[in-house]
């Protein structure tokens, strides 16, 4: 399954801005979303292949939206990979309880688009 | 403390009272007996009677020195008895057993009511009532074998409740490092067997333990202090920090003495500020996300229309992007460390796996500033057990380091090598290099030499977190430097397997690493293997 479809939920406009134009340059579809509720909604209501997670945002955190979409009974969203980044290292146990349920966690600062293209590729390749 | 040197105790006037007395009766009658000698001879008692002679002079020496001694012992006998008395009631260590009041021979010549008196003021000087539970912690005071009148206070338990009002900490332990003494202010763990243990958090591979172990086989005495030392990890309850001065007497009963001075309130504002240094740190790294983001995006997208030179302005900007981007990362990490927040996540990984996340920034920043950067790490080495972005943050440092020391068109050369149980990264410039006076600082804090704090920009905490990152890995750093000839780093880490093993032989928990000594390992307990 080829990663395709890509959500991010990040609320620094440039940040955002920075990696949907790279990420559609290099072909991928892309939805942004702001703020931490329209990021949950969005991620619930049409089944990405990959969402890229901040963490500080307003409205909802995001430990709070992968919480809602992936701490209950059922997995909510089985076919989509989570990709975390942030730039707010958190403390172990947060961070733990979300690289539980995320297939990674990256610092912003020390990821380009094209590092993360490439990380994107990556994820694809073992499945 | 221990006593180190000869000092004046009550019990010992009384052998000296006793032997001065003995030469003055000795002498005394030696006088007599010359003068009685001279008068017998004046009379010509020599010549014309000689046994009467001997005879008298005989007598004389005899009963003279008998009569004398048995004036004097009957005399000085109750100055005897007082000072036993008063031995007793001064806590002073002594092997005589205090002088009973109610002997039959002190109820007969009437001196019991003076042992009496003398008690009764003893205890009541001493303590107000109630507190008296004496347990000297070291059995140096023989205690009052169990007579009517003789009280049960001493001076050491005085002293040990005055030691329970202070906030300072009081911890001594013999040569078994049990702890035979410790205050109500001292930071002690009494575990379920009852067994008490120190609870102190020391920092990297500067554990008392250490140094102790070093002063056992190099010290007779020494004394060491260690600042900001906390009890408890962050976030526990009633986190304390702690001043420790530590002071070593080989052989003495009391080996180890602890002083611990409770800074709590004045390195808090420490805490509020390293805080702040993290918090600061952390909103830097918004902006530099764009900066180097859009670095990333522009060269890409102007790659066929910029000249050659512009493309130079461009790696310089994305150098000095990347560089930042480090500085922020050791700046955190340290602040972390400060606070006992460093957590690494040991993994099976190869220090060519750590270096490939770095080399084309090193590469990048190698050819910007016109070094000659060669890498040769063999693809054979073992595995080692590191966490890769520690790592590679500390290899960064290096070369970084290495570049800024080392003039234009130098070389610097990265290598590694197995050495038994551990792997060695080593990081050569031939640059300017350092003197050995400069070497021993270099690790610490803040620490910048006269010279490159003059020529060479930078913060003095690049090494020193370097190093906290390489012996939380259980590894060490260190260095060789000649001046004007260029410095050679050397970072050894263990390898995966000998830290598997030390792991299996803990059970598979992480005490065994923890126990190890090193403090590795310790604050985070997913060993990631």
């Amino acid at each position: 399954m080829a990663i395709k479809t890509i959500l991010i939920i990040e609320d620094d406009r440039f940040i955002g801005e920075m990696y949907v134009r790279s990420l559609k340059k290099a072909g991928y579809e892309i939805d942004w979303m702001v703020d931490g509720n329209d990021g949950l909604i969005a991620a619930r209501n049409k089944p990405y292949d990959l969402i890229l997670l901040d963490v500080m945002l307003p409205e909802r955190r995001g430990t709070e939206i992968l919480e809602a979409l992936r701490g209950g009974a059922e997995d909510l969203i089985p076919n989509t990979k989570v990709l975390i980044l942030t730039n707010f290292e958190q403390d172990d146990e947060s961070r733990l309880a979300m690289e539980k349920n995320a297939d990674g966690y990256l610092i912003k600062a020390e990821i380009t688009p094209s590092k993360l293209i490439s990380v994107i590729t990556q994820l694809d390749k073992p499945a | 403390m221990a006593v180190t040197e000869p000092q004046k105790f009550a019990k010992d006037f009384w052998p000296y009272f006793n032997k001065v007395v003995t030469t003055v009766i000795v002498f005394s009658q030696l006088i007599i007996l010359v003068t009685t000698a001279a008068i017998l001879f004046m009379f010509n008692f020599l010549s014309t009677n000689l046994l009467a002679f001997i005879c008298i002079l005989a007598a004389q020496l005899v009963l003279g020195i008998v009569s004398s001694i048995f004036l004097y012992k009957l005399a000085a006998q109750p100055l005897k008895d007082l000072l036993a008395a008063i031995i007793h009631i001064s806590g002073e260590p002594t092997a005589t057993t205090p002088p009973n009041p109610n002997d039959e021979r002190f109820d007969k010549s009437g001196f019991k009511d003076v042992l009496q008196t003398i008690y009764e003021l003893a205890s009541k000087d001493n303590t107000p009532a109630g507190v008296i539970s004496s347990t000297p912690a070291n059995g140096a005071v023989v205690a009052p074998t169990a007579q009517v009148a003789i009280p049960t206070t001493s001076p050491t338990a005085m002293i040990e409740a005055a030691l329970n009002e202070t906030s300072c900490g009081f911890v001594v332990m013999n040569h078994d490092r049990k702890i035979t003494f410790s205050n109500k202010a001292a930071p002690i763990n009494i575990d379920a067997q009852g067994v008490t243990s120190l609870s102190l958090m020391f920092n990297g591979q500067e554990t008392l333990d250490a140094w102790l172990e070093d002063c056992d086989k190099n010290a007779v005495h020494a004394e060491r202090t260690w600042s900001r030392i906390p009890n408890k990890l962050p976030e526990e309850e009633d986190r304390r920090f702690f001043d420790v001065i530590a002071s070593y007497d080989k052989g003495a009963e009391s080996e180890i003495v602890l002083t611990l001075i409770d800074r709590t309130s004045l390195y808090a504002v420490g805490e509020q500020e390293l805080d702040f240094i993290a918090f600061a740190a952390h909103e830097l790294r918004g902006p530099i996300t764009v900066i180097r983001g859009y670095l990333d995006v522009l060269e890409d997208e102007l790659k066929d229309v910029l000249k050659d030179d512009q493309h130079e302005l461009f790696r310089r900007l994305t150098v000095s992007a990347n560089r930042l981007s480090g500085y922020i990362n050791n700046i955190l990490n340290t602040s972390r460390y400060d606070r006992r927040h460093l957590n690494l996540r040991l993994g099976e990984t190869t220090v060519t796996e750590v270096y490939d996340t770095i080399r084309d920034d090193m590469d990048l920043r190698a050819s910007a500033q016109n070094r000659l950067l060669t890498v040769n790490i063999p693809a054979d080495l073992p595995k080692i057990a590191g966490d890769p972005a520690s790592l590679s943050e500390v290899f960064g440092n290096l070369i970084d380091n290495a570049i800024k020391y080392s003039n234009e068109g130098g070389s610097i050369n990265v290598g590694a090598s197995t050495k038994g149980d551990l792997v060695e990264l080593t990081i050569e410039d031939h640059g300017i290099g350092m003197p050995a006076s400069v070497i021993g600082n270099l690790f610490q804090k803040f620490y910048r030499s006269h010279r490159s704090r003059e020529t060479v920009a930078g913060t003095g905490i690049g090494l020193y977190i370097s190093k906290a990152i390489v012996e939380s890995h259980g590894g060490t750093i260190s260095v060789r430097s000649e001046e004007g000839r260029g410095s050679t780093f050397i970072v050894s880490l263990p390898t995966f397997q000998s830290v598997a093993d030390k792991l299996k032989a803990g059970d598979n928990s992480n005490k065994g690493l923890i126990d190890q000594g090193s403090g590795w390992i310790k604050n985070h307990s997913m060993y990631r293997g």
